[in-house]
């Protein structure tokens, strides 16, 4: 029998290529795809990634601590840096919490108006995701689309709070006026700026209309696809049982959303889907997205044709005082569940105030999710669960 | 809000009747509080990893919200002391819900300042082991059989366990802060 020469070649060839050191690999803390600074401590084998350690606390505020000294409504205006992106979603549970304690209702109108601005941040915070994680797997082009409407949402949010990231707009017992509402007597407030509801459809049919565009992006996009599709796969018990909460829960196929159970704003005036995954993967995380903002300014549409006249903000004390008591209160924010255990021992601020936050529990599941993934699928499944460091570090 | 349809039970009356059913199931939960639309059920601090095992596995509690503690004392170096005299212990809290119909069910426990120590939920839920250790850190908990029980937020040679109440706020130490007296007025309308 003869012996092929090149054949041991190859054999050898193999063998030694086999042998790859173990190495570790740092991503961040100063990262382009790391969503403020995030540092995972990766140990690799050639390719494959053993394991990965998150390591955060860069930006750690100590929100908590801050919240003892201070007094409910200097506590609202701190809820909004800690998402950024969505600041007025966060304001919302706090003050919800309140007033539960206080047995106040806030006006219709007030609920409302509320309401609207709440998805406007699901919205604008959605579009941010939309834009950046196709940036970080190398799609440029989403981008562009979805800055230029989040813009309009922000600037119609602006025109409201007079903040775009950071509005500060909610009191205990309603909301304020609008900003740049002039000068304002007891009996008339103007609650909304003039040409709201008009730059409101405006901006929402461009929403929706980007919509399919962005759709179009991905669906089309034959790159995109095989980053995504089947990639980071995570399934519902998975999900739950370390607390991934919002779309993430909802791509891995459970059909749950807080606007639902929890009664904290009028959403059971409306209709509105709650879109599901089938595999939990990175694509279904982000055309969940999509599907989302299209909601959400259907929702807007419907709210403001319905939205009631009347005071805005109900009769409060100047000083705010909250009986002795405990509450949860938790409320479906854009990145999942947001909710703050509020622990008042009758001052003018709480004895202790829990954050919840949905980025931190979103991003402790990773590391189960990024043992043995190739090293390119590392920033592919991570940019996928949208998450904003502040959020996580608080 | 207050004009949820009456034809049925009210929610506080559904409320209290599951937490008479948590009660059931749990076995050994002392009295189940509905207060505020929130269930609270306390557990003895050696029956606390049962307890939370029952709750996923009996009671479809399987979404891990969030664990934290709070400092109860009556000597606070930050903020205002409670209203009335309190036990001087931490209380330990961990709130689960249901991923179908919204249910949620915070659990809680006291454990003592002079022995710290809890049994880890980690082997019941995986989210329990981020929690944990910001517990750890922030107010020196030993969470027994936690695997990588090390500070989460805070770097390696941190001293001190910041969100006790014995803990002082420096930057406030240094400048109190301005409305410590009253909070400022709202402005007068015209002004």
């Amino acid at each position: 029998m003869t012996v092929d020469p090149m054949m041991h070649l190859a054999d050898a060839a193999i063998s030694l290529e086999l042998e790859t050191p173990e190495m570790t690999l740092n991503v961040g803390p100063q990262h382009p795809s790391t969503h403020g600074v995030l540092r995972l401590k990766a140990r690799i084998d050639g390719e494959r990634i053993i394991d990965v350690e998150p390591v955060i606390g860069y930006m750690h505020r100590g929100y908590e601590k801050l919240a003892e000294v201070r007094t409910y409504p200097q506590i609202i205006a701190l809820l909004n840096r800690i998402d950024w992106v969505s600041g007025y979603a966060n304001e919302i549970p706090f003050v919800v919490a309140a007033e539960r304690l206080m047995e106040v209702e806030p006006p219709p109108r007030a609920q409302y108006i509320r309401l609207i601005l709440n998805e406007m941040a699901r919205i604008s915070s959605h579009f941010l995701f939309m834009a950046s994680y196709p940036l970080e797997l190398g799609a440029a082009s989403p981008f562009f689309f979805a800055f230029r409407e989040r813009e309009r949402v922000l600037d119609l949010i602006e025109s409201v709070t007079g903040g775009r990231f950071h509005p500060n707009f909610n009191r205990v017992g309603g909301v304020k006026p609008a900003a740049g509402a002039g000068s304002t007597t007891k009996t008339i407030v103007q609650d909304l700026p003039a040409g709201f509801y008009a730059e409101t459809r405006v901006a929402m049919a461009k929403v929706l209309a980007v919509c399919d565009e962005l759709e179009d992006l991905i669906i089309g996009n034959e790159i995109l696809l095989a980053r995504t599709k089947g990639v980071g796969v995570m399934s519902a018990e998975l999900a739950a049982s370390y607390g991934v909460s919002g779309p993430n829960l909802r791509a891995s196929g459970v059909e749950f959303d807080l606007r639902r159970t929890e009664d904290y704003l009028p959403y059971g005036d409306f209709d509105f889907w709650v879109p599901t995954g089938e595999n939990g993967d990175c694509y279904d995380r982000y055309v969940m997205r999509v599907y989302e903002i299209r909601e959400s300014a259907k929702m807007v549409l419907a709210a403001i044709d319905a939205i009631p006249s009347g005071p805005i903000i109900a009769k409060v004390p100047k000083v705010i005082k909250l009986p002795k008591g405990e509450i949860y209160m938790r409320a479906e924010n854009p990145k999942g569940e947001v909710g703050y255990y509020l622990v008042s021992e009758g001052g003018t601020g709480p004895y202790r105030l829990v954050v919840r936050t949905a980025s931190f529990s979103n991003v402790s599941v990773l590391p189960e999710l990024l043992e043995g993934v190739l090293i390119p699928d590392l920033i592919a499944i991570f940019g996928s669960f949208d998450f904003v460091l502040g959020d996580v570090d608080r | 809000m207050s004009d949820v349809p009456s034809e049925s039970v009210s929610p506080h009356e559904e409320l209290f009747t599951y937490a008479e059913h948590v009660y059931d199931v749990i076995g050994f939960a002392d009295p189940v509080a509905v207060r505020n639309r929130t269930v609270k059920a306390f557990v003895k601090r050696d029956r606390w990893v049962d307890a939370l095992r029952r709750a996923r596995n009996d009671l479809g509690l399987v979404f891990f919200s969030w664990l934290s503690a709070i400092d109860w004392t009556n000597e606070v170096q930050v903020g205002d002391p409670p209203a009335s005299h309190v036990k001087e212990r931490f209380e330990v809290l961990a709130t689960v819900a249901d991923i179908t119909e919204g249910r949620r069910v915070t659990f809680t426990t006291d454990v003592p300042k002079d022995d710290a120590r809890i049994d880890s939920l980690s082997e019941v839920y995986g989210g329990a082991n981020w929690f944990e250790r910001g517990a750890f850190e922030m107010f020196g908990i030993d969470f027994v059989g936690h695997p990588y029980l090390r500070k989460l937020y805070l770097p390696e040679g941190f001293e001190g366990n910041p969100m006790r109440k014995s803990f002082p706020l420096l930057s406030r130490e240094i400048r109190p802060w301005p409305g410590s007296v009253d909070v400022e007025p709202m402005p007068e309308a015209g002004s």
